[in-house]
């Protein structure tokens, strides 16, 4: 697989290998080359274990590798100090979990507008910006509800919403279905397909083949390494 | 797109909404320190209120006396040579040519060994000698002072309800000195006397007071006239209103020059000239060095407060791993996570001390009605109590603070 400048493409992995020491040492990824072009739509799958976390962990700039280069948004993000990674991760990087990780005492328009707090952004417009999002994701009557007063897909479009709050470029999800039923899992997946469709830069983690198939490419890995990438 | 940093406000409608979400813990979080700085606060205020009264008892009367005693300068304790007889009767006769000198009243003490009246018979080891001049009219309750060469003796009011039978003007009682007796007729009745360094609430002490002519009979040789003379271990110079000050280095000048005290005393031995307010000054920077040092004790309490915000902000920081691990995945800096968490514990000492401030004046203040003292607050002490739990909250939350700082987004995310 080609490696394309990393100034073009919106990521790119450089033979990138991340290990852990616990004890003994766990190689979670093993000289992964990977590039997402901007607007691109990639899912991961693999089994458990195989580093897809690790992966989607590197890429979001939330941690750094062993050896090999991140590259994101042109940036290499070894090279950030601790402060510009996470200015980093607040204004390029959009995370969604499979627990949600919603703050539990604000409400959902507090949530959505969190990563705003930290860009500096004046509450008024922080508000403005937060409630326009959380009606986009279908919660425009939900607004002051905290995470406990709201249901599993209704948590997970708050952290949808707040991913976006910044306007990144890039958003991450990791396995963002893993929690809800079928039906809410549906809309969830309509509305990441929207975000490549508004020109988001989207990176999906999944073992679910028929939620992979939302996307252009499908990256499987397998004990850290690519084993293949899938064109469907 | 901003690219500011968070602002002091968010961090703190953060840090409250923090606190808040805990509303009993942080309520007892707070009371450690509410105790603390009342405490340093009732301590301070009980102390101050002390001074104030005791110093207005100093003030009360005497502001033109002026003391003098050999040694013990400075408010410092009196040495050996206190007590030791070296105003001649020629020194005093020297103050009281002293322009400005109203009065010289000289004081020694008579060995006696008791004293009786109506059949009764009590055991008395010395009374004070001195003069007429010791007797104003404002001291004097009933009759007169007694005269120089008479028989005659002035009591206190206490020692006048000494014996079963009241002393009144014109009875007679009789002074034993060792083994010789002398009958002596009272004359004067009075509430105190000019020239006494006593503060008023120690009037209640009986006291009899002899003519020293011619019951006092410790003599020294004037080295100045060569002659045997009277000596005495302490002069009291009564100066006119406002002239206490010049009159006071006129006394100092006269007695170091060629008194007879000056040269009976050893070389070394400073002869000790203090106005009312030097005395004054003394007992308050006693007092003052009593109350700083009590309530550093209670500073120490204070210390218990900074543990339990230390030990509540561990507490926080562990339960909300996965919150700070939130944090930073949407952007905050380590230095941003820090600042949240010393603005909680600060928030809570602060308020601790806030709260502690009408705790320890009210806990001041009935400490002050029980010891019948007037109330005083101490307004320095509350600045420094404020300042200091502000500082124990920064202390205290320093460590908790460094360590949410530390909590690595990816544990803290992955953490169930
Ligand atoms: N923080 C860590 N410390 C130690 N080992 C870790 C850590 N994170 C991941 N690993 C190890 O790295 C390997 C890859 O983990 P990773 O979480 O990326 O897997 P995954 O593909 O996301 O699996 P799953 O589908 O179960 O979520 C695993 O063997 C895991 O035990
Ligand atoms: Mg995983």
């Amino acid at each position: 697989m080609e490696t394309v400048p990393p100034q073009t493409a919106q990521v790119a992995l450089d033979d990138v290998t991340k290990e852990y020491d616990l004890g003994g040492t766990v190689r979670a990824l093993d000289g992964v080359d990977l590039t997402l072009e901007p607007d691109s739509y990639t899912a991961v799958m693999g089994p458990s274990g195989s580093g897809k976390s690790t992966l989607l962990n590197l890429v979001g700039a939330l941690d750094t590798p062993t050896s090999g280069g991140v590259f994101v948004a042109g940036e290499e993000v070894s090279a950030l100090s601790e402060r510009d990674r996470a200015r980093l991760r607040g204004t390029e990087v959009g995370f969604i979990f499979q627990t949600f990780n919603l703050m539990p005492r604000l409400t959902a328009v507090e949530n959505t507008a969190l990563p705003l707090v930290f860009a500096g952004w004046s509450p008024d417009r922080r508000r403005d910006r937060a409630a326009d999002l959380l009606s986009r994701v279908g919660l425009g009557d939900r607004l002051d509800h905290q995470p406990n007063q709201l249901s599993g897909g209704q948590r997970q479009r708050v952290a949808i919403a707040r991913a976006l709050a910044a306007d990144p470029s890039l958003v991450l999800a990791d396995e963002p279905t893993g929690n809800v039923d079928t039906d809410t899992g549906a809309d969830i997946m309509r509305l990441l397909d929207d975000l490549q469709a508004d020109g988001n830069t989207v990176l999906l983690v999944t073992h679910e083949r028929r939620i992979a198939t939302h996307a252009d490419r499908i990256v499987h890995l397998r004990d850290g390494q690519i084993e293949r990438i899938e064109e469907p | 797109m901003a690219d500011g940093s968070m602002p002091l406000r968010e961090v703190r409608r953060l840090a409250w909404r923090a606190i808040t979400a805990h509303r009993l813990r942080s309520v007892l979080t707070v009371l450690g320190v509410v105790v603390g700085i009342g405490s340093v606060i009732a301590f301070a205020t009980f102390g101050a209120s002390v001074q104030a009264e005791v110093v207005s008892q100093f003030q009360g009367t005497g502001a033109s006396e002026i003391y003098v005693t050999p040694g013990g300068e400075d408010g410092g304790p009196p040495g050996e040579d206190f007590t030791r007889p070296a105003f001649t009767t020629h020194d005093v006769g020297e103050l009281r040519d002293i322009e400005g000198v109203q009065a010289v009243v000289p004081r020694g003490i008579v060995p006696t060994s008791s004293v009786a009246f109506g059949g009764q018979t009590l055991a008395r080891s010395r009374m004070t000698a001195t003069t007429e001049a010791a007797f104003s009219e404002t001291v004097l309750v009933s009759g007169r002072a007694f005269r120089a060469g008479a028989d005659e003796i002035v009591v206190n009011e206490a020692a006048a309800t000494l014996f079963e039978r009241n002393l009144t003007v014109g009875s007679t009682v009789t002074v034993a000195f060792g083994d010789r007796t002398q009958n002596v007729t009272v004359v004067g009745i009075v509430s105190g006397t000019r020239g006494s360094v006593t503060p008023t609430f120690a009037g209640g002490t009986p006291r009899f007071y002899l003519p020293a002519d011619p019951f006092y009979r410790t003599v020294v040789e004037s080295p100045t006239l060569g002659v045997d003379q009277r000596a005495y271990p302490q002069v009291t110079v009564v100066a006119t209103a406002g002239e206490t000050e010049s009159v006071k280095r006129a006394v100092e000048a006269s007695l170091q020059a060629d008194s007879d005290a000056a040269q009976l005393l050893p070389p070394d031995t400073e002869i000790g000239v203090r106005s009312r307010s030097d005395i004054v000054e003394g007992v308050q920077s006693v007092i003052d060095r009593i109350t700083r040092f009590v309530t550093g004790v209670a500073v120490l309490s204070l210390i218990v407060g900074a543990f339990g915000i230390a030990n509540i902000m561990l507490v926080s920081v562990t339960q909300r791993t996965r919150e700070i691990g939130v944090m930073k995945a949407v952007g905050a800096t380590n230095r941003e996570v820090m600042a949240l968490f010393l603005a909680e514990s600060v928030t809570l000492s602060g308020a601790g001390a806030l709260a502690g401030i009408p705790v320890g004046l009210g806990v001041g203040y009935a400490a002050t009605r029980y010891a019948e003292v007037g109330f005083t607050i101490a307004v320095g002490w509350i600045g420094i109590a404020v300042g200091i739990g502000l500082v124990i909250g920064v202390v205290a939350g320093l460590y908790p603070a460094w360590r949410a700082a530390r909590v690595d987004p990816i544990d803290a995310l992955r953490y169930e």
